[in-house]
């Protein structure tokens, strides 16, 4: 059996830590991951260290050369032939049970937003002059300001959708914070292989960063972290979210990402008989991306009425096209708690008036057309609601009540209905509006959850204008 | 040809199931009930027989049926009858009368992920009744034909839509002996009475009956402990819990659970029994005592029991684990077959109940559907 070590742990007698081997993957294909099980002294130990390595080798290298280093890494993991990027073809596939083709393509595609020139980007969405990261420099107002990440930056992950912890992982390294991710059991790996990778290819800034685990709900592994945490970012369900930040003093900042719902609009251009099978194929593709389990993927579809397609037969034609997929890319295996949520769903679905369901005998996609205007999520695992609507326009307000969950609206309209939704969508709460097709697969430099993803990581330390004035009058060369 | 175009005429069909009325399908039933004996030919030939007369009068079920491709013409044995997932009774009125015909209406309790209550029509309870008395006499009262009974739970008066309620005021109705009570008052359990009757069963050498939900017995269990109370309760006593701990008690193992009952009453593991039954259910479901947990659970003849993969409703190999689907004739006016929610491993003498199957969360950042329901209540409140 294949035997993984999860996290990644600087300055830390490897020797000395318990390990947990949980298994993943199904019976005659399973894998063991052994998932570091720290005490609290030695959670203490490794934050010490990772601070102070970040103090002495981080902080005043420019940054130019920390781009490089992500860059780097990020190169050798698309290389194919990398033995990082074999093991996670290999393995990621087996942990979160996403179809190896999914999770390839998937990898590819999502490491390319993090190459050099992309990083740069990510810079400079945020930051009008990025080397107020390394020094300081002219402020607008007068003055210089100077961007200082925190000491001690702590990500709390969650969820199994590969990849995800690179995001805010990368962002702390930019903004030059130590950083301390705590992996999710779910998915424990993706984090752990970036991490040794990283160390491997820029051993300058290997004990600048950490990987830990702890069970889910252990309260003491948390708050010995929180507490020597300077900012943390925590992604999850509003429950854990609310716990975390019962744990943490009120002088610590907390940033919490929780659980989103997206949705899709299809409006009656895209319906037209040569269209039709396009955009179909497209909302299917959102669907079918890791299962919906990403906070971008749609959990409703609102068809407008006026194309030559009828949304019903829409919902048929997503129907077809989640069926083409599922022969690509089957769906990852349920646990029976996932398969009784889903005829559950189906259920509830059907039983609504006017409502049809469209499922395969296997039960690994359906499609719920519905003409009840409501706002109701699936229950993922490429399930769908399909709502026939007379005009888009009409879907800002059915959101709005909901303000607090929304993300990402995926639309498929001609370029002055995109802007005139948009704009009325914003008002409403969606951050982020894609092309269907794109939904799933947010571009470098995305404004997370409509907020900075840098920006909101720093504190700014300004000189006066003024200051400069006053200590010109004590230079040697005063008059 | 001419035969089968003629057989596949609905309105010819229409006729057969028309000839069905409730009181010849109940007549079949009460007499299966009443030979209580196991006859496999017997059973397909009345769970096909209601499926039929289901069909014909309980308009949504047909609907649900036929989307499946599920007529009486198609199905010909009792595994082929559509499982109705309990969620339906949220949404739908599952019932052959109509709802103002019925006798009873029982609601299942709103839990969190419900958005309504399920109902439960019966248009008369003698076959519920039935079933009841029959099972409980041969799995729970042990050959006794009746016992001084304290019921842990509210009575029928207090949750009138309470099919539980319904079934331990039964059981005391018919298997009490008169100075049986309900213990649980306006402030929860009055454990000056319960005391009282537990220091009677002892001092008598009266065999005693404790019956209620399990977390009612957990509340019990503390306040005795609180007083430093334990009884020895003579040879022959009982205990009946069901329905598990629903966030309503401090959750145990079942063996930190029963072990602490036999403890407190000086009732032995194997008497204590461990109900399984549900709202959407007219007939209910026992172990042989709790010596060993997991217990195995069994229905009596007139209910046969499944475990199958969700999705498909195939019946998964013996061993693994599935979803419980239970056909149960008893549940005349509603529908033979539901798909529960709970998971389940089938053995030789019945199936061993794992716990519940819903309430998942999302693997990923994504919003699951229970998760919503709590953060818009949360918006509304």
């Amino acid at each position: 059996m294949i035997i993984e070590h999860a996290g990644y742990l600087p300055g830390v007698d490897a020797d000395l830590v318990a390990w947990q081997a949980n298994l993943y993957g199904p019976e005659g294909d399973q894998i063991s991951v052994l998932l570091p099980v720290l005490l609290e002294r030695q959670v203490v130990q490794l934050i010490g260290h990772v601070r102070e390595q970040a103090r002495l080798k981080l902080k005043s290298r420019p940054l130019g050369q920390i781009i490089d280093a992500i860059d780097l890494t990020i190169s050798r993991l698309l290389d194919r032939q990398d033995p990082y990027r074999r093991r996670m073809d290999h393995l990621l596939p087996i942990i979160t049970g996403y179809d190896r083709e999914m999770v390839r393509l998937g990898l590819t595609s999502y490491l390319k937003t993090f190459r050099k020139p992309q990083l740069q980007r990510f810079l400079a969405e945020d930051f009008t002059n990025p080397t107020i990261l390394d020094s300081f420099q002219p402020l607008p107002k007068g003055g210089l300001g100077r961007a200082f990440g925190p000491k001690i930056l702590t990500h709390v992950w969650a969820g199994n959708v590969p990849g995800l912890p690179l995001w805010s992982l990368v962002a702390g390294l930019l903004v030059k914070a130590g950083n301390i991710g705590k992996v999710p059991t779910a998915e424990p790996m993706f984090a752990s292989w970036f991490s040794q990778l990283f160390a491997e290819v820029a051993p300058e800034l290997a004990d600048c960063l950490a990987v830990v685990w702890w069970q889910g709900g252990d309260e003491v592994s948390e708050t010995a972290v929180l507490k020597e945490s300077d900012l943390v970012l925590g992604y999850g369900q509003n429950e854990s979210l609310a716990a975390i930040q019962s744990r943490l003093p009120v002088t610590k900042r907390f940033l919490a990402f929780g659980h989103k719902v997206s949705i899709a609009m299809v409006s009656a251009e895209a319906l037209n008989a040569s269209k039709v099978s396009a955009t179909a194929r497209l909302v299917a593709y959102d669907v079918a991306r890791y299962d919906q389990q990403g906070c971008y993927a749609p959990h409703m579809v609102f068809v407008e009425h006026g194309g030559s397609v009828l949304p019903k037969r829409f919902a048929q034609y997503l129907a077809y096209e989640l069926a083409v997929f599922e022969e690509k890319f089957p769906l990852r295996p349920l646990s029976l708690a996932e398969a009784s949520g889903i005829v559950s769903w189906r259920n509830m679905e059907e039983m609504i008036p006017g409502g049809q369901v469209f499922f395969a005998d296997t039960g690994s996609w359906a499609v719920s057309y519905q003409t009840e205007e409501s706002f109701l999520p699936s229950c993922l695992n490429r399930t769908i609601r399909v709502i026939g609507i007379d005009a888009l326009t009409k879907v800002p307000a059915i959101l709005a009540p909901f303000s607090d969950l929304l993300q990402t609206a995926g639309i498929a309209a001609p370029p002055e209905e995109l802007v005139t939704l948009a704009n009325s969508l914003g008002e409403v709460g969606v951050t982020r509006i894609a092309a269907i097709g794109d939904m799933t697969s947010p571009e470098a430099g995305w404004h997370h959850d409509g907020r900075f993803n840098l920006l909101d990581l720093v504190k700014i330390t300004e000189i006066d204008g003024r200051a400069e004035g006053a200590a010109d009058q004590l230079a040697s060369y005063d008059d | 040809m001419l035969i089968l175009a003629l057989t596949s005429r609905p309105d010819l069909f229409k006729c057969g199931a028309g000839i069905l009325n409730l009181s010849e399908v109940t007549a079949d039933l009460l007499s299966f009930i009443k030979a209580d004996m196991t006859n496999d030919i017997e059973f397909d030939r009345i769970a096909l027989q209601q499926f039929a007369f289901q069909f014909a009068h309980n308009k949504p079920f047909a609907k649900f049926a036929r989307a499946r491709g599920k007529t009486p013409r198609t199905v010909t044995s009792w595994t082929d009858i559509p499982a109705v997932p309990i969620s339906a009774f949220k949404a739908l009125e599952m019932t052959c009368c109509r709802p103002s015909e019925a006798e009873a209406l029982f609601m299942t309790s709103g839990t969190t992920s419900s958005l309504s209550r399920g109902k439960i029509y019966h248009h008369s309870l003698s076959v519920y009744d039935a079933s009841m008395r029959s099972n409980f006499s041969k799995r729970f009262m042990g050959g006794v034909e009746r016992m001084q009974m304290g019921i842990l739970y509210p009575t029928i008066e207090k949750m009138p839509n309470s099919s539980l309620a319904y079934y331990l005021n039964l059981a005391k109705r018919d298997f009490g002996k008169p100075d049986s009570s309900h213990l649980i008052g306006e402030v929860g359990i009055d454990f000056d009475r319960l005391i009282a009757d537990l220091v009677r069963a002892e001092t008598t050498r009266q065999p005693y009956a404790l019956l209620g939900a399990s977390f009612s017995l957990v509340h019990a269990l503390d306040g005795l402990k609180e007083r430093g109370f334990s009884v020895n309760l003579p040879t022959g006593s009982r205990i009946l819990d069901t329905g598990g701990f629903k966030g309503q008690s401090r959750e145990l193992t079942p063996n930190e659970f029963y072990n602490s009952l036999s403890n407190i009453f000086n009732v032995p593991r194997s008497h204590c029994i461990n109900m399984y039954g549900m709202t959407e259910l007219s007939t209910q479901f026992y172990d042989n005592g709790n010596t060993d947990s997991p217990s195995v659970k069994s229905g009596p003849c007139w209910a046969n029991s499944r475990v199958v993969n969700p999705l498909t409703g195939a019946d998964v190999p013996k061993g693994v684990s599935g979803v419980l689907v239970h056909t149960d004739l008893a549940h005349i006016n509603i529908v033979t077959t539901i798909l529960t929610e709970d998971i389940g491993i089938e053995t030789d003498d019945g199936f061993i109940l794992l716990g519940r199957a819903a309430g998942t969360e999302a693997k990923g950042c994504s919003m699951a559907v229970d998760e919503f329901l709590t953060a818009t209540r949360s918006i509304e409140s």
